[in-house]
């Protein structure tokens, strides 16, 4: 008796939590399925996608699938959704590659060989989780300034010019850049839990170091490559206070910028079908990314504090 | 064990690349930053030592800086104390195997995968006090059901029930309350990441403990108290300083839900920061908020790590 | 691939298109009519290959504020919130004196002798002009006309009257007055309005050369007063959370019966006003026993364009400035973007809406403009000290006493540790006599 009464608030607990978490999303994604008039009409209402539009005559308000179609028409292409989601894709898959990459070189080498210095060096690279990224943004600003302009100078003579303000290129190195400290000090872990025998196993094979590295060490550390992966896409995919500073050009604006300036727009037009349907956009790909790989990204959340 | 020539070219050649960037990108700007944090410079003609006049200024500015600071401890009392305990909570509720409790632990998760930018929208609007505010629609029903119910009570000569002493539809999005109106806010976004960060802590705790416990006949609660809570003392601290960080750092959610224009009561350390130097040109100030937010950040880091060290409980 | 976009080829050879890309704040007026005459220029100087691009949102500022502090910005700025004083000490805009003495396109009249007298005064400093208005601006009370028939309401000419108007409005169950709430700004201009109200433009000129005692003065602070004694009763509730968009649909949808604010609001709020709405305007209403002339009104230039120094092609950029704001295109301005021109005489009265047309009853009815200058000068000042204690009066939480007090603190602290090497530009008071004003 006292443990169904127990179990019965433990339920009641969690599943008000859960509505007030998931109530919120739904609401977005079932506004995303509905005109403006109708979400004006009644902002809480369901869709008519579903229980039938009572204005079936009128014929200023736009039937419900058509409605649906219309918003993210709108979002998509009117408002250039497509054009930001491509940015993301591009910063972000570049970014992860670049810090993935980098990443897995340094931790290899700090993980698997003795030498001088290399406490110093895993040290030097962890103190970067204690420098918040506001700290580096106004010089990396200026610093990019400075660069932009000695490679210009130096690029003249070919008929080039460099500009890292307002480029990918500029974004995605500082992005790889800011990464580079959790990374290694998951990928470190990671190579040091994997058995040394491999290794000389290899060596023994006729691999050079390079092959051990890239055919047996790589393959192995998937697993830690995935999780630092997925923790690397959500902060970069995520990310605004870089790409407010550094981006300028419309076109080459990411999702949350691209989300900030379109809401603003849509809520001054009224057009709110518009402006659920972009949220939609920027919340479905982070969250199909936790719902596949979930089990990779509690792991990743652990590996990280408990390291840390 | 002494390296062979290739293999010194093979380190060097695997750390030159990450090397060269984090130093580059990371490391030196941090440096700079503390340079620009000494200097009067607008960013646009020559800059100016002044050693640590704008430190000094700094703290003088009750109006702004001051304020900020206090905003952000504001954040990390309630925002951080609440999230703590509320996540502690549910992951102790998650441990004690519940059915379901991978549903929970997903969908709690959800908000903290979406953008910061996209859930400021979304609070705006939830908060509004137009139709589409939510929250201040639940409140009048809340309120009309207590009025209601009042009236009824004095019928019966019986004592009255509080109501809700403000306003209605409150400005919860307005600038005054808006440091305040984050809190909630925090909390939703940041609860399911704590709680999957502990819970999996917890489930490393071995079970033979608990039986231990429960042959002894110890309460749930005391189970907690004694065995989760201590052995998942140095989980705690690290969510800890994953807190403090987290709202020191805060800048999206003040930029976005102000509008891009934070005002005295609502300025956190991050936005003031990006106000004086790409708005107000004031590039020494800026960078001596920078400056001393790291600071900041260093210091609880090293302080939460040395308080639990000293106690850290092996098993 | 495109991750490498940071390196660019340079043009060729000067021979190809140049491009004067102009940035705005796109608020009430929208850049409609500005990229249509962009087009207009561009046709005409297709020949040297010179090509104007205007673009522009909400969030403009975010991006151009970088740019300039990174020495690569649009050739032409029109932004209202800049630090215009810093940049000009900074030597990073460009004066606009080589093209004023230049004819004016349209008329043969230099373009400076175009402009209504005033306007050009914001931003000159040592002779020289750095920044030319793009609109005119004039501040007023907006109301419903069908609205006010309906109720039988009539256009307050005093202050008594206004105050009794938003009681009777109350009754019927609307909100009196819709306010920007998110932006105390809004509110500044129509306490200056009262200060001359009150005052008469003498106040205003205490204020303008930074007298100390300005605010503290008498009849500032009954301006205060009575801003403060309408906010607290006749403010829609809520509306200290609203931003300009929000208070604004407020008004239009009929939901608040008057709103405060600029000629620009009919243009602003075109697309969410229903059918049947007949906005129209008055001006603030006198006050009894006030010394100020109550057909005055306060205006000044708006929507000012500057180029920055480090333009790549600010002479093309100075030239398209003569040919946007010049009597050869004023006229379709007002037409196209409900703005009215900075030019003398530049609007046509039958090209306007019947809004802006009760504007021009107050405008062409004046003798003459009063505005206040103190926070284009003092940017800091207003977002650190009037702001706040702006917000705090119209919520009722300090006296007007107080407000007062401390906006004159914070102009004590201006006055006493002035910034080097950034004097105060002169100032020409307003002459009452000439005003038809008592001094």
């Amino acid at each position: 008796m006292v443990s169904a009464i127990k179990s019965i608030v433990t339920y009641t607990i969690l599943v008000v939590w859960l509505a007030a978490v998931v109530m919120p999303l739904v609401w977005v994604i079932t506004n995303s399925l509905r005109s403006s008039q109708e979400i004006f009409r009644n902002p809480f209402g369901a869709p008519w996608l579903i229980t039938g539009s009572p204005y079936v005559d009128e014929p200023t308000v736009p039937a419900p699938v058509q409605a649906v179609k219309e918003n993210y028409q709108k979002a998509w292409v009117e408002s250039h959704f497509s054009r930001y989601f491509a940015n993301s894709v591009l910063v972000t898959t570049a970014s992860l590659i670049g810090v993935l990459v980098l990443s897995a070189m340094a931790s290899y080498a700090l993980a698997r060989f003795e030498f001088r210095g290399n406490r110093a060096i895993f040290l030097y690279f962890l103190s970067g989780l204690m420098i918040p990224a506001q700290l580096v943004l106004v010089p990396l600003f200026f610093q990019f300034t400075y660069l932009s302009r000695a490679g210009s100078w130096l690029l003249r003579p070919l008929g080039f010019e460099l500009q890292l303000h307002d480029s990918f290129f500029g974004l995605i190195v500082i992005y790889i850049a800011l990464s580079l400290p959790f990374t290694i000090l998951v990928l470190t872990g990671f190579f040091k839990s994997l058995p040394g025998t491999l290794r000389e196993a290899g060596i023994m094979d006729g691999c050079s170091e390079y092959g051990v590295f890239w055919f047996i060490m790589l393959p192995l550390s998937r697993p830690g490559l995935v999780t630092a992966a997925i923790l690397n896409f959500l902060g970069i995919w995520n990310e605004y206070l870089f790409a407010l500073v550094l981006i300028n050009t419309p076109d080459k604006k990411t999702l949350p910028l691209g989300l900030a300036s379109v809401s603003m727009q849509a809520q001054y037009r009224t057009d709110w079908g518009l402006m659920f349907a972009g949220f939609v956009i920027v919340m479905v790909p982070t969250l199909l990314v936790h719902l596949v790989l979930q089990r990779q990204l509690t792991r990743g959340i652990t590996v990280g504090a408990l390291k840390g | 064990m002494k390296m062979r020539k290739e293999q010194q070219v093979f380190v060097v050649s695997f750390l030159a690349p990450a090397f060269f960037l984090y130093t580059a990108f990371v490391a030196f700007p941090s440096v700079r930053a503390l340079l620009y944090s000494l200097q009067k410079w607008d960013g646009l003609s020559i800059p100016e030592w002044v050693g640590l006049r704008n430190f000094y200024d700094l703290f003088g500015d009750s109006d702004l800086f001051v304020a900020a600071l206090q905003h952000n401890l504001i954040l990390m009392a309630f925002g951080g104390c609440f999230t703590l305990l509320l996540s502690l909570f549910f992951a102790a509720l998650l441990h004690r195997r519940v059915r379901g409790a991978t549903l929970f632990r997903v969908t709690f998760f959800f908000p903290n995968v979406i953008s910061s930018v996209a859930i400021s929208l979304l609070w705006v609007l939830l908060y509004s006090t137009t139709d589409f505010g939510v929250i201040n629609g639940c409140l009048e029903l809340i309120q009309r059901a207590l009025v209601s119910a009042n009236g009824h009570l004095s019928a019966w000569g019986l004592p009255q029930l509080p109501v809700i002493p403000f306003d209605l539809p409150f400005p919860f999005a307005g600038t005054k309350y808006l440091i305040y109106s984050i809190v909630p806010m925090i909390i939703w976004m940041s609860t399911g990441f704590y709680m999957v960060l502990f819970l999996a802590a917890m489930e490393n705790i071995p079970e033979t403990f608990y039986e231990a416990a429960t042959l002894d006949g110890a309460t749930e609660f005391r189970k907690f108290w004694h065995i989760t809570l201590p052995l998942i003392r140095e989980v705690l601290t690290v969510g800890l300083v994953f807190l403090v960080i987290g709202c020191l750092k805060l800048f999206d959610a003040v930029w976005i839900m102000e509008n891009q224009w934070p005002q005295k009561e609502s300025h956190v350390l991050a936005t003031v920061l990006y106000q004086k130097v790409f708005t107000e040109y004031n590039v020494g100030y800026g960078s001596a908020v920078a400056v001393l937010l790291f600071v900041l950040v260093f210091l609880s880091t090293l302080l939460t790590l040395r308080l639990s060290r000293k106690e850290a409980i092996e098993y | 691939m495109t991750g490498c976009d940071a390196i660019h080829r340079i043009p060729a050879s000067v021979s190809q298109e140049r491009v004067v890309e102009v940035a705005m704040f796109d608020a009430g007026y929208g850049i409609n009519w500005q990229q249509k005459i962009a087009e207009k220029y561009t046709a005409e100087h297709a020949a040297e290959g010179i090509r104007v691009r205007v673009w522009g949102d909400q969030r403009v500022a975010e991006i151009v504020k970088p740019r300039i502090l990174r020495g690569d910005p649009p050739e032409i700025i029109v932004i209202t919130n800049i630090p215009m004083w810093l940049l000009v000490r900074a030597g990073k805009a460009y004066p606009f004196d080589s093209a004023l003495d230049k004819p004016a396109y349209g008329a043969d009249a230099p373009w400076r002798d175009t402009f209504i007298p005033g306007t050009l005064d914001t931003f000159s400093s040592g002779g020289k002009v750095y920044a030319i208005p793009g609109a005119f601006g004039a501040w007023c009370c907006w109301y419903d006309a069908k609205q006010f028939r309906e109720h039988g309401w009539s256009v307050p000419k005093t202050w008594a009257q206004f105050d009794s108007l938003c009681d009777q409005i109350k009754a019927a169950g609307i909100a009196p007055i819709a306010f920007q709430g998110k932006y105390p700004y809004y509110a500044w201009s129509t306490y200056i309005s009262l200060v001359q109200r009150c005052g008469g433009v003498a106040a205003i000129n205490r204020i303008n050369q930074i007298e100390p005692g300005a605010f503290s003065h008498p009849d500032a602070v009954w301006a205060a007063r009575l801003l403060q004694d309408s906010a607290v009763k006749h403010f829609e509730p809520g509306a200290m959370a609203m931003t300009h968009t929000e208070s604004q649909l407020e008004f239009v949808g009929g939901r608040a019966a008057l709103i405060f604010c600029g000629v620009w609001l009919e243009n602003e709020m075109k697309k969410s006003t229903p059918p049947g709405f007949e906005m129209r305007t008055f001006t603030v209403p006198a006050v009894e026993g006030g010394k100020g002339n109550p057909r005055l009104f306060n205006g000044q230039g708006g929507e000012f364009l500057f180029v920055p120094a480090d333009s790549r092609h600010p002479d093309l950029a100075l030239d398209f400035c003569r040919y946007l704001i010049s009597p050869l295109n004023a006229a379709s301005q007002g037409a196209t973007s409900g703005a009215i021109s900075p030019i003398k005489g530049g609007t046509k009265r039958e090209t306007l809406s019947p809004a802006l047309q009760s504007a021009m009853d107050m405008i062409e009815g004046a003798p003459g403009i009063f505005t206040e200058r103190l926070t284009f000068l003092f940017v800091q000042w207003g977002d650190q000290n009037l702001v706040p204690a702006m917000s705090q009066l119209l919520r009722g939480e300090i006296t007007p006493e107080a407000f007062c007090q401390r906006l004159d603190d914070g102009l004590t602290q201006i006055r006493e540790h002035p910034v080097p090497g950034s004097p105060i530009p002169d100032y020409r008071p307003y002459d009452s006599a000439k005003f038809g004003e008592s001094p």
